[in-house]
């Protein structure tokens, strides 16, 4: 009797774990649920980007794309969970400027290497950040600023250590010359709360976070940080305007763990592209003042490639590490 | 009146079909949610984001709101019965809730815990409604030195939690605090006392901790003396308040009203302070305080009304500046933007359906649940009666989900067993948990504004008394301090002569 | 005051805390300490594990005087039988998957009381998991494995 028990429960084991693998070996991919591992919190902004495209490749590839949230070590903990993953393409990785190049670049122990640990699905957005001041500060351009923070000493807030937008700072600071000091936070919800109260007069921020306060005059933005202006903020100058060659970005990329294979990377950035052209998607990102540009596998290997070249020098001269 | 028309409008959306229908979706799933040990809010809310993308904006951050206070009052009802904590503030609950709960007045300390958060709710949600604006403009006015002296007042206060030895009520604050340095320095970067795993790099998981010293640590107590005698907890007295424990809880749920409502618009952790401001208060105020710790109807009132106040208010950095206060509010943004609604400033004018119609049904949401755990005491108190070897498996398999939900970290499983064993022997020390838990959470924070005021200052300390609202902080400190040592101070000698007399 | 202390407990107990305290101050010896107008990241442990050592030293004199209760009877059983549970679903959780690693902890977890029979406990940890699963994985769709790669199908 107790035999028989024991048999019914391995035999209801077994059914329901073949119904989950059913011939794995044969069918075409995806057969199954994909998880897709967001390296932040939830909540964040490539937490929303990653969701918005996680729904949208579901439909796409037929199967459920489920967003699982792996936050810790500025993203390095989720990334190095994907880079030792099954190189099957059921686990992939939302990478960001911070997963694929400044992290590798910053911390002592590499935990995953950028380049040889991934192969690369696809670039889908990049995203802008901003140079803003709270309204009391008396400076309308970058170049007020610039001429400002060399009379008297300035601070300004970013999310955090080793940050992008730190490092938007930093290369601010190194290219104009000045010296205004770093004041980081947990995050950019308590930064740009200090900017509003004019605790600190500066902050390096994502457009998207900081855009509902430029609408209403509660931050002054002086200059948006990619190479030309926003399509969203027609009005704010591109600080390269003022600083020629100045470009920072954030950027949200599909990863896939080293040694999967290229056909299934291949649907991926397919599912991805389409993702990236539904209308729907469109006016989200756009609404959230973010650039498509849902790439190719190849042109994300370039990609990451350069960012890694752009921002050695950077960090270097900033002198940021972490261990 | 402007106020009229805006909570009409509010009403009229809330009150739709089809939005009460998600409020109540909202606050039942967080209830059952917030119930089960270790799991809570943020984990809940994580999970149906996606659902949310097919519902109207309004409706969906109508039921996120509705699962997260819906979550906080599951995790005080597990915080009375089991003692475990879902959330920080009801860590507070758990002190004298749960020993009420020992001696057979769980019902009455769950229809406390109901009852104050329903007023709770109501008074501040009006308070959300007429002083949203005004209110963030105080919230504003905190930078880094004034929160560095709102934490002092904080731990000065953290002294009443102690109903034992004074000292090693304080030891537990620092271990706290020490605990709370765990993870990665904000200003260098530096990992501090991780010992090379680098899963802890964020921090120790709030939730492992409370779970660990709280839950598991009063598990193995009870596992101490099985074979001696029957489990305390077996015996079930009256369900609902007589007279007398009504009168008890008005005092407090007022005080405790007050004190959540101004916190929680604090969004550096303010909220955090209220439950744990209210208790001292109450212990403060009581006649026989002597009781606190030992199943004091104002310890549970109080607190819990506190609680829900600050939870409400807190709303109001997140309506009126698009900045969230904790991480379920962080959540709540990425619905909006998801949503295409752009959080921020201009959301009460640009959406004013949307803006007023959860502060709506943040009032639908409370009745809601107060409607539907009052009924519910019952069948909570019944589970007591499940032998105690039966429920603690059950729990220990509920907090290992949990735990293991909240960011899919195993480290933070290990973490929860070393905290038991480090909750067992801190109570096997006679050393109390609840100051350990208030300095784990104020800790960092203390740290972190404290350092960056002193940057901000340039290294001038006077920075803390030159400004007013941080002077008047300190000084409140420093009159606690008074308040808190003189009757010490007298009581010791009134103790000397009882032993003498004896 | 004697030679041993009379409270025994609190004896216990400050030992305890100075033990901490002097963890936290070694592990703190690496960080740089700063200056107190420009604090580094050991400045704060630095001064917390000095006050924790002091109150630790402070309990333990204290112990020499004054009465307190004895430390009264450990609870070895469930020590080996609770603690090991969340580790062995941290363990196992990612390789076994969910269902399994869940059944096994809540069967450990059973072990602790005497009072527990080996049929109940198993009938318990089915009902659990059963349960759990259901709950979890079906009706909140939390991401995990339900079986995971160590099992052969």
């Amino acid at each position: 009797m107790k035999l028989n028990i024991t048999r019914r429960v391995a035999m209801a084991m077994a059914l329901a774990a073949g119904l989950a693998s059913a011939g794995a070996a044969q069918a075409e991919f995806p057969d199954r649920a994909i998880t897709l591992i967001i390296p932040f919190a939830a909540g964040g902004s490539t937490d929303v980007v990653g969701r918005i495209v996680a729904e949208r490749m579901g439909e796409t590839l037929g199967q459920q794309v489920v967003v699982q949230n792996v936050g810790g070590a500025g993203g390095s903990l989720g990334a190095q969970q994907v880079a030792a993953a099954d190189a099957d393409g059921y686990t992939i990785l939302m990478g960001t400027v911070a997963t694929h190049a400044l992290n590798p670049l910053i911390l002592k122990q590499k935990p995953y290497d950028p380049v040889t640990d991934f192969a690369p699905v696809s670039l889908l957005v990049l995203v802008p950040n901003v140079l803003a001041v709270n309204p009391e500060l008396p400076v309308n351009t970058v170049q007020e600023l610039i001429d400002l923070a060399k009379k008297e000493p300035l601070s300004f807030a970013s999310s955090g250590n080793g940050t992008p937008l730190h490092l938007s700072g930093a290369l601010f600071n190194s290219m104009a010359g000045t010296d205004i000091l770093h004041i980081p936070y947990k995050g950019s919800g308590p930064a740009l709360t200090d900017v509003l109260g004019n605790q600190v007069p500066i902050i390096f921020d994502n457009l998207p976070s900081a855009s509902g306060h430029i609408k209403t005059g509660k931050l002054r933005a002086l200059g948006v940080t990619t190479a030309t202006r926003a399509a969203s903020f027609p009005d704010i100058p591109a600080i390269a305007e003022t600083l020629p060659g100045y470009e920072t970005y954030t950027w949200n990329a599909l990863f896939a763990p080293a040694g999967t294979p290229p056909e299934v990377v291949a649907k991926l950035a397919e599912a991805a592209k389409t993702a990236m052209e539904d209308p729907k998607v469109v006016e989200q990102m756009a609404g959230f003042s973010a650039t498509i540009v849902a790439s190719s596998p190849e042109e994300l290997a370039e990609h990451v490639k350069a960012e890694m070249a752009k921002w050695e020098p950077v960090v270097k001269e900033a002198n940021v590490s972490l261990d | 009146m402007d106020l009229l028309s805006n909570l009409a409008l509010g009403f009229s959306v809330a009150s739709s079909f089809e939005n009460l229908f998600f409020c109540l979706i909202g606050v039942l799933l967080g209830t059952l949610i917030g119930v089960l040990p270790g799991i809570g809010a943020t984990a809940t809310i994580a999970m149906l984001l996606p659902i949310t993308f097919q519902l109207e904006p309004v409706s969906s951050l109508i039921m996120l709101a509705g699962i997260y206070y819906g979550a906080q009052y599951g995790g005080s009802t597990t915080a009375i019965l089991i003692n475990m904590p879902g959330e920080s503030s009801s860590a507070v609950t758990a002190i004298d809730g749960y020993q009420m709960a020992r001696k057979g007045r769980a019902g009455i300390a769950l229809a406390t815990a109901a009852i104050g958060s329903f007023f709770a709710g109501t008074v501040s949600t009006f308070l959300v409604a007429i002083f949203a604006p005004p209110l963030t403009i105080i919230a504003l006015k905190f930078g880094a030195a004034e929160y560095f002296s709102l934490m002092v007042l904080g731990l000065v206060m953290s002294i009443a939690l102690a109903h034992g030895s004074i000292l090693k009520a304080l030891a537990m604050v620092v271990l706290g605090l020490l605990l709370g340095m765990v993870g990665t320095d904000v200003y260098t970067g530096t990992p501090r006392f991780i010992m090379g795993v680098r899963e802890f790099s964020d921090g120790l998981n709030f939730v492992a901790l409370a779970v660990g010293v709280f839950g598991i640590a009063e598990i193995l107590r009870n596992l101490e003396d099985e074979h001696d005698r029957e489990m305390v907890t077996n015996q079930v007295g009256s369900l609902w308040p007589r007279r007398e424990d009504f009168r008890a809880m008005i005092g407090p749920i007022l005080r405790g009203t007050g004190i959540g409502s101004i916190l929680g618009i604090l969004p550096g952790g303010g909220a955090i302070l209220a439950a744990f401001a209210s208790y001292t208060l109450e212990k403060k105020v009581s006649k026989n305080p002597k009781e606190f710790g030992h199943g004091a109807i104002a310890g549970v009132a109080g607190p819990e009304s506190a609680n829900n106040a600050g939870a409400q208010t807190s709303f109001i950095p997140l309506l009126t500046l698009g900045i969230p206060a904790n991480p379920v509010m962080a959540l709540m943004i990425g619905a909006m933007i998801i949503q295409g609604i752009v959080p921020g400033p201009n959301v009460a004018t640009d959406q004013p359906r949307l803006f007023w119609g959860i502060i709506a049904s943040m009032w639908i949401g409370n009745l809601m649940l107060v409607v539907l755990n009052l009924p519910l005491i019952g069948l909570w108190v019944k589970l007591l009666k499940v032998p105690y070897y039966i429920l603690f498996p059950i729990i220990m398999a509920m907090c290992s989900i949990g735990v293991y939900s909240v960011s899919s970290n195993t480290f933070d499983l290990y973490a929860v067993a070393f905290f038991g064993l480090l909750g067992y022997a801190m109570t096997k020390l006679r050393f109390e948990p609840a100051p350990l838990l208030l300095g784990f959470v104020l800790g960092p924070l203390l740290e972190e504004n404290l350092r960056r005021a002193m940057i901000l200052s340039r290294g001038d300390p006077s920075t803390f008394v030159s400004r007013p609202i941080s002077l008047t902080l300190l000084l409140m400190s420093l009159g606690v301090l008074v308040l808190v040592f003189l009757p010490a101070i007298r009581k010791s000698r009134d103790e000397v002569f009882i032993e003498s007399e004896g | 005051m004697s030679a041993k202390p009379t409270d025994t407990t609190d004896a216990a107990a400050g030992v305890f805390l100075i033990l901490v305290a002097v963890f936290f101050g070694w592990q703190t010896t690496g960080l740089e300490t700063g200056t107190s107008l420009r604090m580094g990241p050991g400045y704060f442990p630095m001064v917390l594990s000095a006050l924790l050592l002091i109150m630790g030293v402070l309990v333990l004199v204290k112990s020499f005087k004054g009465q307190g209760e004895r430390i009264g009877r450990i609870a070895w059983r469930g020590l080996i039988f609770i603690l090991p549970a969340p580790i062995f679903f941290g363990l196992t959780v990612r390789g076994l998957g969910f269902v399994p690693s869940l059944f096994v902890t809540t069967l450990i977890a059973s072990q602790a009381s005497v009072r527990m029979k080996p049929l109940p406990a198993l009938v318990l940890a089915v009902l659990v998991t059963v349960l759990s699963t259901l709950v979890f994985s079906y009706a909140l769709g939390l991401p995990f494995r339900r079986f995971g790669p160590w099992l052969p199908f």
